[in-house]
């Protein structure tokens, strides 16, 4: 399985990330999920989140998921980028491809993977408040 | 032996630090290192359970015998994504 993690203070982009895209000709599924900072928090108008990050552990951790991914799916590449530092309401501060042969477990490996991201690595977040 | 303690997150508040040292004798555990945190920063009392505890860049459980130049960290529940 082809994995690349980036763990970057760097916009989310998108559109060039779609273009790099390279996949097999038996790959039949792309799930792609965008995790985006909604304005609330806990009832609160939010402008932004703050991102912090262990960085070398979070990495350490992502790789120990993705090898556990590797062995319970068919996946042929994962993408993944993640913030950190400062991330404005309506921004990505998550971004994740997984290319498979079928749309089911695309689906499942991707679902699987933001919910042990979300208890196994080390990335906090504070609210920065006030209206946008 | 002297163990060095990584805090982040909102731990950073409750101890005014992100860095410091701990002396603990030979064979003392993780919990070992815990219990005197909490004496030097009592606000951690409260986080015994909301704790999460790794050595290097990995997590360890609580009964993990630390050893001399360990670089242990804490922090609370994670909250990526």
């Amino acid at each position: 399985m082809k994995k690349q993690v980036t763990i970057t203070a760097e916009p989310i982009n998108e559109p060039a990330l779609l273009s790099q895209r390279v996949m097999s000709q038996g790959m039949g599924a792309v799930v792609c999920f965008l995790g985006v900072v909604r304005g609330t928090e806990e009832y609160a108008n939010i402008s932004a989140l703050e991102y912090e990050v262990f960085q070398r552990m979070a990495e350490h951790q992502i790789d120990l998921l993705l090898d556990e991914m590797a062995k319970r799916w068919p996946i042929e590449s994962v993408r993944m980028v993640h913030r950190f530092g400062l991330v404005k309401v309506n921004e990505p501060s998550l971004w994740v491809e997984v290319v498979a042969p079928h749309r089911g477990e695309a689906f499942s490996a991707c679902q699987w993977l933001i919910d042990e991201l979300k208890r196994a690595v080390p990335i906090w977040k504070k609210p920065v408040m006030g209206d946008r | 032996m002297l163990v060095t303690v990584c805090f982040y997150s909102y731990f950073k508040d409750l101890t005014g630090c992100a860095r410091t040292t701990e002396e603990l004798t030979c064979g003392s555990t993780l919990e070992d290192l815990f219990r005197a945190l909490v004496v030097r920063f009592p606000k951690l009392g409260a986080m015994r359970k909301a704790s999460l505890m790794a050595v290097g860049v990995d997590y360890q459980s609580r009964t993990y015998i630390l050893r001399e130049g360990d670089e242990v960290s804490l922090f609370p529940p994670v909250q990526g994504g």
